[in-house]
């Protein structure tokens, strides 16, 4: 079979972002990252929930599974332990996976099954116009908190590190080659990915624009051990006004499909089940 | 014939151990046995039974009147010493004069246990009274003994002992075969609880995936899907919570395993925005309901029938569903394994209501005959097939052809939001009203599929019970218990709750001038359905507000009370 091309990628669902927004940044390069791992689009599940980004698994051309808000963790791991010759990658917004969604990422981190986690991080609730998240900045005035948002934000990099969440990266919407790069790591680590995509909202957050992320992010160099979970820790909870890029943190924990056996090689297909049952029947003797 | 033997004691004491080990002996000579628990939510203390009705027959139904007390506990004794029949045997830790027990035992199990060399014996000390108490051969028992702890010869040899004393003291007292059931010749029949049966009818029904959270009275179906993972195939996964869980069986079940869930009312509760889900993207799921009494934490460990309605409104939109509601433990495999068939047939969530009388329970089950796994979903090579592939194409009777991702060439798309026959998210009014009709398509489809209720004895003059779920065969043997003497109902009992039969073609329903209906609940269950469904209300509701189930005493009593009134 031919390798896979971006024209395979590409689908005529019309598109509802806003124009100018980071999502279309994250849809470009997922496309090009899919194309540069050779991954034909029947073999690539996109899962996602509710919101904006979320819709991305709509505009390029592979399986989709478009769930319910904060809830595609969940759905997104059960396939790939069923389909394990999916690559599933799951696209979430920042209210569905650190508000809706926080206590399955959580527990995707401490399951580790071989799904990357794609968050759309744009520091607010978009598709419910303009809303705190919560990544918003304490003291930032949105709707709903006409006084300023009195939570602190999360820091769910240093949460995921402190987790050994087996692979934690941050990536910008706008530098496609860096998050080109990041993704592609991401997809080929064997065992739950995580990676935080910044990106400014055009319609709610006038604060955190293209030019923001560009004076505060810099890219972490070779100066940078990710295999060192204090390091990659300090890096995260920095507090220097500082955005780092890179990956920050990886292990080699073995995925769970990797170190559990469930009895047939293929879940979809089981084969046997009359004789496996006569066996299974013969213990409640 | 038929011995009701209750073994109580504190929790953590071994009841449940020596409940197993007789009712084992009772399979292996071919005997009937039906055992409900009355358990508190507690690991260790308070008062709890095993009650086992032996028979030379099969029973499924609780009875009050206990012949044999084997209490384990001072105050177990204090509770239910008093309340054992004329006629019957107590068999006790403490002297008699403390606890004012004029039919106890000369003997004191603790004792034995004692004597044996560990007090934990007691619990075969306990399952030795009852296996010779009702006269069963002593190999039975011998061979379970060794079954079950001759893995460390120390174990066995104190049980051993202990075994050894309890039939000395009993053939000393002249009460060895005090309730002898007639023996038969052994059968290959299944000793199972009815969480074993649900997930050996999930099994059967081909399941290769279930996520939960445990809850009572419902973890016992994943703790036995968990121990038979490696020989029957499954993935058992324990979800975070409920959500996570029946999301997870959206995605497994899109993926292409067949998949279910299991939780109580409360968890269930969690899980309904997933029902919706299941409903919008036509997602084929089992969802065992196993009901406690509620509302909120209820009575964790004992049992009702009031999750009908949480089951049949659960989840926002309109969409089609099954509800099944097995009666007895060994139905709860058969309608299990048919949940998982018909769930993947008409791509919907089918529901199986059980509750703690039938998790918790344990019978003889004859053993299943069980055949090949037949799939409703698209070969590879169908799929391949295909020249193109849409996962909602519109069809006649709303059940769209469902392949699964990545084993073809076609891409499979589903979504939460209202979708295009491709399974992409839309707007416009057009597609919208024809997605919905599809889906009402395939409400009238499995409306149509519903099965005739079984109905006995079609006398339509006679007044007409009602009854579904474990209630049934309580309602049944209290019938009988009317005799012919007695005042005489017909028997209607449902197996599919939802949707219903047109029961208005059923004469026994159409006709009857006083329908019973006998419900496990505190109302608003099964009464308010009927009105809806099939015009027609109950004129008296027969309810349980307490959580322990019916026995066919108190229903003998309350239906005899029915025919005065009527």
């Amino acid at each position: 079979m031919a390798d896979p091309t971006l024209q395979d990628y590409k689908n005529d669902v019309p598109n509802a972002w806003c124009p100018g927004c980071g999502n279309f940044g994250i849809l470009q390069v997922l496309q090009k990252a899919l194309v540069t791992l050779g991954l034909p689009p029947e073999r690539v599940l996109l899962c996602s929930g509710i919101g904006q980004a979320p819709k991305i698994v709509h505009y390029l051309n592979a399986n989709a599974f478009d769930g319910l808000h904060g809830r595609e963790l969940s759905s997104a791991q059960a396939a790939k332990l069923v389909a394990d010759d999916l690559t599933v990658i799951v696209h979430s917004g920042d209210g569905g996976a650190y508000g809706e969604g926080g206590n399955h990422f959580l527990h995707a981190m401490r399951r580790n099954v071989d799904v990357t986690h794609v968050v759309h991080d744009n520091h607010i609730y978009g598709l419910t116009k303009g809303q705190a998240s919560p990544t918003t900045d304490q003291g930032q005035k949105v709707a709903v908190h006409p006084d300023g948002v009195a939570a602190l934000p999360m820091n769910p990099l240093a949460l995921a590190i402190s987790q050994s969440c087996p692979f934690v990266a941050q990536s910008l919407s706008s530098q496609g080659d860096h998050l080109l790069d990041i993704l592609c790591q991401a997809i080929r680590h064997p065992g739950f990915s995580y990676v935080n995509v910044l990106q400014p909202c055009v319609s709610w957050d006038p604060i955190h624009t293209y030019a923001y992320y560009q004076k505060h992010c810099y890219r972490l160099d070779a100066s940078h051990d990710p295999t060192d979970q204090g390091a990659a820790l300090r890096v995260a909870l920095a507090h220097d006004g500082r955005i780092p890029l890179g990956v920050l943190y990886h292990n080699d924990r073995p995925a769970l499909r990797a170190i559990t056996e469930p009895g047939c090689a293929d879940l979809r297909d089981c084969p046997d089940r009359p004789a496996r049952l006569a066996r299974v029947f013969d213990r409640f003797r | 014939m038929d011995i009701n033997l209750r073994i109580t004691g504190a929790a953590g004491q071994g009841m449940q151990t020596a409940a197993d080990l007789v009712g084992k002996a009772l399979a292996r000579a071919g005997l009937h046995v039906f055992i409900h628990q009355d358990i508190e939510s507690r690991i260790r203390g308070g008062v709890n039974f095993s009650q086992l009705r032996c028979a030379d027959h099969p029973v499924s139904a609780p009875r009050d009147r206990v012949d044999v007390l084997i209490s384990l506990s001072e105050p177990s004794l204090r509770a239910y010493g008093p309340a054992v029949a004329e006629g019957g045997l107590v068999f006790s830790t403490v002297p008699v004069e403390t606890a004012g027990c004029p039919r106890c035992a000369p003997f004191f199990l603790s004792e034995l246990a004692k004597a044996a060399g560990n007090e934990k014996t007691v619990s075969t000390v306990a399952a030795a009274v009852a296996a010779s108490v009702l006269g069963l051969p002593d190999p039975l028992l011998d061979t379970l003994v060794e079954e079950r702890f001759g893995a460390s010869e120390k174990l066995a040899d104190v049980n051993r002992r202990a075994l050894a004393l309890a039939r000395g003291a009993m053939n000393d007292a002249g009460l060895a075969g005090r309730f002898a059931l007639p023996t038969a010749p052994a059968t290959d029949r299944l000793f199972v609880s009815g969480a074993n049966a649900v997930a050996l009818g999930a099994l059967a029904g081909g399941c290769t995936f279930m996520a939960a959270y445990p809850m009572s009275p419902a973890t016992g179906i994943m703790t036995t899907l968990s121990e038979l993972t490696h020989e029957a195939g499954c993935w058992v996964e324990q979800a975070e919570d409920e959500i996570a869980a029946i999301n997870m069986v959206a995605g497994a079940s899109y993926a292409g395993a067949r998949s279910m869930t299991a939780t109580s009312g409360g968890g269930f509760a969690l899980m309904t925005e997933g029902v919706s889900l299941l409903g919008m993207i036509e997602c084929p799921a089992v969802i065992v309901i196993a009901q406690r009494p509620g509302p909120a934490t209820g009575l964790p460990t004992r049992t009702a029938q009031g999750d009908l309605r949480l089951a049949l409104h659960a989840g926002h939109g309109r969409f089609a569903r099954v509800i099944l509601a097995p009666r007895t433990i060994a139905e709860a495999f058969d309608l299990t394994a048919r949940a998982f068939d018909l769930a993947e047939r008409w791509q919907i969530p089918v529901f199986v209501l059980t509750d703690q009388l039938l998790q918790d329970g344990q019978t003889l089950i004859d053993r299943p005959e069980v055949g090949p796994v037949v799939r409703h979903v698209l070969t590879a090579a169908e799929a391949a097939a295909l020249p193109a592939y849409e996962r909602y194409a519109y069809t006649d009777d709303g059940v769209s052809p469902m392949a699964l991702p990545g084993t073809s060439r076609h891409l499979v798309c589903v979504d939460s939001d209202e979708h295009d026959p491709r399974g992409h998210l839309i707007e416009d009014a057009p597609t919208s009203r024809a997605m919905c009709e599809k889906r009402l398509r395939k409400v009238a489809t499995v409306e149509a599929a519903a099965p005739a209720p079984e109905c006995t004895p079609h006398d339509p003059a006679l007044p007409l019970v009602v009854s579904w779920g474990s209630t049934s065969p309580v309602v049944a043997e209290a019938l009988t218990a009317l005799g012919t003497g007695g005042p005489r109902f017909n028997h209607l009992q449902l197996t599919q709750l939802w949707p219903l039969p047109d029961l208005r073609a059923v004469p026994a329903f159409r006709d009857c001038a006083r329908l019973i209906l006998v419900e496990h609940c505190a109302g608003d269950g099964l009464d308010g359905l009927l009105a809806q469904t099939q015009l027609r209300a109950p004129d008296r509701c027969i309810l349980k507000l307490d959580g322990r189930p019916f026995t066919v005493e108190e229903l003998t009593a309350r239906l005899a009370e029915e025919d005065s009134h009527g």
